[in-house]
């Protein structure tokens, strides 16, 4: 079971001020970031027109994390923090572990899709701290063990303790999006309103104790996964012990359907100069220019969001065309996108 | 002022251009004959061309400030003198990349940067400044290459001439003597900008394709004057190579400035060049000169060069280039000669300027490379590129120049270009016919006769009245319309103020997805990077599916660069329409007929078959070497010969 680093958890139980809670946020917003480059790059993997279900369940994932990312944020702000996007500490290195030893040693890459990607990685990052188990393994006793959900209940539960229940950041700082429901992404101003938006980051990912779907009513992270990894829908079930099963309609997979990508691409693996160096260098800047954009926006500018989302869909085209492109020098494999983070310089 | 004057800083480095092409053939507009393979990369009308996915960015890659010309005539070149030299430039940060397309498939020649932002950072992003470039299309296409491209593909190069607006200066800036007196200089905080691409890979050769090289000056900008070409005097290439069959240093601005009795001469446009990235490799001997005797020489095969005596110029100084191979990329091919003596300066008041090169064949004598105007004449026009939609009015500025100064009460006309034919489905156009441009003549009002002010200023206002599908299955009309003084120099030509008209269209309010339908399989056709990546603009459930990013990007202003469509070829009342299916999306055809009466379309006024002007064959022509489809330029290896 996917653990966090338990200090990170004491650090927020023993804090004795909002400040001290800041570095912990932060933490969260790098934490929520980590997951969409392993998560994009198995998406733009699949083929176009190829796998559709799996591109859209992962898609969904990767747009709730986008959302978790802009809570957390947001919460730093109200908090009196400021979020730090733009610097190259922010983005991991991969393979390699998430941020705040997340998994206990689970390493993350940047790799094609698989359903053995998703169950022994993605599935890992999403599980929540009791997994729900349906219609093949008995509930024994669990073990409990520290969750990034846990995590963020003892951010949760120091706010509570300790902020005013107005919150003390710039309100202007606040980040909204017609992008996503108004109910999951509101201006933090209020203590109970940092509360609630940690709720929705939790159960998003986790699902409830008692149910996979969150209150939207939507699978948890963690399931919408597992449904990939065993190519069938979770549907209710009276007749299972939890209410649900795996027998929905199955969800076809094509493993031809999916670029090769060489795992763990890195820019030092491609000639200098060669056409294919400067798509991936095309891809960089295009990430860095991402970066930077959502610094500003968090930092004041949140009006800049939309011109992020442009970004979004250059760093997208740029990725699926690399992800099309032969490897030079490796028959048989593609490129993966590199997220590596390199500030545009000039020759 | 302009990019020309001091103080101006000098960048070279590549540019990434990923226009796409299956839009480059007129035919594949029609859905009716469209074919999967014309989504492929090939040549040939039934392929896509060189680069079907493009998605339309725009982006400097590996540019860097090479050098600072500042007022007392001296040149840096090291970042110990300021700390702007080496730093990068780079496109824009926190938002989409700028983008590059065609005004229409019928009208190639003029591609545009929209929403370009220029930076100029530190190698730890740190901003010394940034600012939009307005919007600005192609001018002044001209043989570069004397490899022929070769290895690009493509051998010619362009101009945009522009102006940086919104600038914001870094923290940074205040170190850099040069920009404070740049800030100091320049008006309204806005900036010249002058960049000429070359070099351009459509052949996956050299790991370069999709870039080309680009080499930009900056320099300040004053209130009233044209924002899409310098207000400089211009030298006009007489020289015809056989071997090249071509004219190089078509095309170059040059300033001159009487208080510092100075001349810069800007070859950046037309230097030609051995290859792709711009390496100077002759060394021959070229000197700039005042003609004493007006030239009026015109290259052609026939008369491939003209000559002049030594007795007839004063000579202002040689061209020092032949040391460094590098010379047009670290100096811009900007070269400035000052203190001249005041003889020269008062012969430069009124008389042409020459590029001139010793004569081999006939000893003692000169030969001419290039001229300036006759009788130091430039009028241009400034906004010359429209996208019009019926009952919308535009000024066209016009602006007239004879040795540099604005020229009062100088009458330009302004006519429409003669109507082109039809071309029906045959041997040499396989796949549609193509419609012909220029008709109806009705679909456009102006005033064919305007003179300039006291100021040297003149406006046009140019209006667009509603025209039914003249071009069937391409939304509007394409319009050349020819502007010109009394006397026209035949080294130069005419130039054209040209106009996308788009169809009279009536928004509808509720529509269905027919209403819209053949909008979008139009688009879904000829962008397939859209309906491959994004989505499937051509399945209206996809598009319902992803309405929310439609909205977002169908309603962003034009100057916005996320603007869809990304071409800007469509009217209000059609984008309007299609926001307005997104917002309701009605897949379902409509059960009641369509009570709307269609127009009927507008007929050519001629024929199939009608013979084009000499003009007009040679734009065909142009067309063709710019966009990939021409058959085969000329290598030389001597640009001096015979002289």
């Amino acid at each position: 079971m996917l653990q966090i680093d338990s200090r990170y958890i004491e650090k927020a139980l023993s804090a004795n001020a909002l400040e001290e809670l800041y570095p912990l946020v932060q933490n969260a917003v790098e934490l929520e970031h980590s997951t969409i480059p392993p998560y994009l790059t198995a998406m733009f993997s699949l083929n176009p027109g190829a796998n559709p279900v799996q591109r859209q369940v992962i898609h969904s994932i990767v747009i709730e994390e986008m959302l978790h990312m802009t809570i957390a944020a947001n919460i730093l702000n109200a908090l009196g923090g400021h979020p730090v996007i733009n610097h190259a500490d922010f983005v991991p290195e991969y393979p390699g572990p998430l941020p705040m030893g997340i998994g206990n040693g689970l390493i993350v890459g940047l790799e094609k899709y698989s359903t053995d990607v998703v169950k022994n990685v993605f599935m890992e990052i999403e599980e929540p701290e009791n997994p729900l188990v349906f219609k093949s393994v008995s509930l024994a006793a669990l073990p409990t063990y520290s969750t990034i959900g846990q995590f963020y209940q003892a951010i949760q539960q120091k706010i509570d303790e300790l902020a005013p229940d107005e919150l003390p950041g710039e309100k202007s700082k606040q980040v909204t999006s017609s992008f996503f429901p108004a109910d999951e992404l509101f201006p933090i101003y209020t203590k109970q309103n940092a509360i609630d938006a940690i709720n929705i980051i939790i159960e998003q990912g986790e699902g409830t104790s008692t149910s996979p779907l969150d209150q939207e009513d939507e699978l948890a992270h963690y399931y919408r996964f597992e449904e990939l990894y065993k190519g069938k829908r979770l549907v209710k079930d009276d007749t299972a012990p939890n209410g649900y099963s795996f027998s929905g309609p199955a969800i076809p997979f094509s493993a031809e359907g999916v670029f090769p990508l060489f795992p763990n691409t890195k820019i030092s693996m491609l000639p200098v100069g060669s056409e294919e160096w400067n798509r991936m260098n095309e891809f960089n800047t295009s990430y860095y220019s991402l970066l930077s954009g959502l610094h500003t926006t968090f930092n004041g500018q949140p009006g800049m969001l939309d011109n992020t989302v442009g970004v979004m869909y250059d760093l997208k085209l740029t990725a699926q065309k690399l992800c099309a492109t032969p490897f030079p020098g490796k028959p048989g494999y593609t490129i993966g996108p590199s997220f590596e983070f390199i500030v545009p310089a000039g020759s | 002022m302009s990019y020309l004057h001091a103080p101006r800083l000098v960048f070279t480095g590549d540019f990434l251009s990923d226009v796409s092409t299956v839009n480059n053939d007129t035919a594949h507009y029609n859905n009716a004959t469209f074919q999967p393979n014309f989504q492929d990369p090939g040549k040939g009308a039934t392929n896509g061309w060189w680069n079907p996915e493009g998605g339309a960015v725009f982006d400097f890659q590996n540019c860097a400030v090479r050098q600072i010309f500042l007022p007392d005539g001296t040149t840096q070149t090291s970042q110990s003198d300021d700390i702007i030299i080496g730093q990068a430039v780079v496109g824009a940060e926190g938002r989409p990349t700028g983008k590059m397309v065609d005004l229409d498939p019928d009208a190639q020649m003029f591609s545009a940067l929209w929403c370009v932002q220029l930076r100029i950072c530190t190698a730890n992003g740190d901003l010394l400044f940034k600012g939009d470039i307005t919007t600005t299309s192609f001018r002044d296409l001209q043989m570069r290459q004397l490899d022929g491209g070769k290895s690009n593909g493509q051998p010619l190069g362009a101009s945009w001439t522009s102006v940086i607006t919104n600038i914001e200066w870094g923290v940074l800036a205040e170190q850099s003597a040069f920009l404070k007196t740049l800030r100091a200089t320049t008006q309204n905080n806005t900036l010249a900008i002058n960049m000429n691409p070359f070099g351009y890979y459509y052949n996956h050769n050299d790991g370069r394709f999709s870039l080309g090289r680009i080499i930009g000056s900056i320099g300040p900008y004053f209130e009233g004057e044209p924002l899409t070409f310098a207000p400089a005097r211009r030298l006009y290439g007489i020289n015809y190579t056989p071997s090249a069959r071509s004219t190089f240093f078509s095309t170059s601005n040059f300033l001159v400035e009487p208080d510092s009795k100075r001349v810069s001469i800007d070859f950046g446009a037309s230097f030609p060049v051995a290859d792709s990235v711009g390496t100077v490799t002759y060394k021959q001997d070229l000197r700039l000169a005042v003609s004493k005797v007006p030239q009026t020489g015109v290259a052609s095969r026939q008369t491939p060069t003209f000559y002049i005596n030594p007795n007839d110029f004063i000579e202002i100084g040689t061209l020092d280039y032949q040391s460094d191979p590098n010379w047009l990329n670290q100096t811009g091919g900007i070269a400035s000669f000052s203190n001249l003596p005041d003889a020269t300066m008062a012969a430069l008041s009124n008389s042409q300027l020459l590029l001139i090169t010793p004569s081999t064949s006939q000893p003692g004598q000169f030969a001419i490379i290039a001229r300036e105007a006759i009788d130091g004449l430039v009028a241009r026009a400034d906004n010359f590129i429209q996208r019009l939609d019926d009952g919308q009015s535009v000024n066209i500025d016009f602006y007239a120049y004879q040795w540099g100064n604005l020229l009062p009460n100088t009458s330009i006309s302004i006519t429409l270009d003669p109507a082109t034919p039809d071309t029906p489905v045959g041997p040499q156009n396989p796949i549609s016919e193509l419609y012909g441009n220029n008709f109806p003549a009705e679909g456009l009002t102006f005033d064919g006769q305007i003179s300039t002010n006291q100021q040297g200023k003149a406006q046009m206002l140019l209006t667009g009245n509603a025209i039914y599908s003249p071009r069937v299955y391409i939304d509007g009309q394409i319009y050349f319309i020819t502007y010109q003084t009394a006397t026209v120099d035949q080294a130069f030509g005419t130039e054209q103020v040209v106009v996308h008209l788009r169809d009279y269209f009536q928004e509808i309010a509720n529509p269905v997805w027919s209403d819209i339908s053949e909008m979008m399989i139009q688009y879904s056709n000829l962008y397939p990077i859209m309906s491959k990546y994004v989505v499937n603009l051509a399945d209206p459930a996809a598009l319902a599916e992803k309405k929310k990013i439609l909205i977002f990007a169908f309603s962003r202003d034009i100057n916005d660069t996320m603007h869809m469509p990304v071409t800007r070829d469509l009217s209000s009342t059609k984008r309007n329409t299609i926001l307005n299916w997104l917002n309701n999306p009605q897949i379902a055809p409509k059960t009641v007929v369509r009570s709307e009466a269609r127009e009927a379309r507008t007929a050519n006024p001629v024929a199939p078959g009608t013979a084009l002007t000499d003009k007009q064959t040679r734009y065909r022509e142009a067309v063709k070497a710019k966009n990939g489809s021409f058959p085969g330029f000329s290598a030389t290896n001597d640009l001096f010969e015979n002289l």
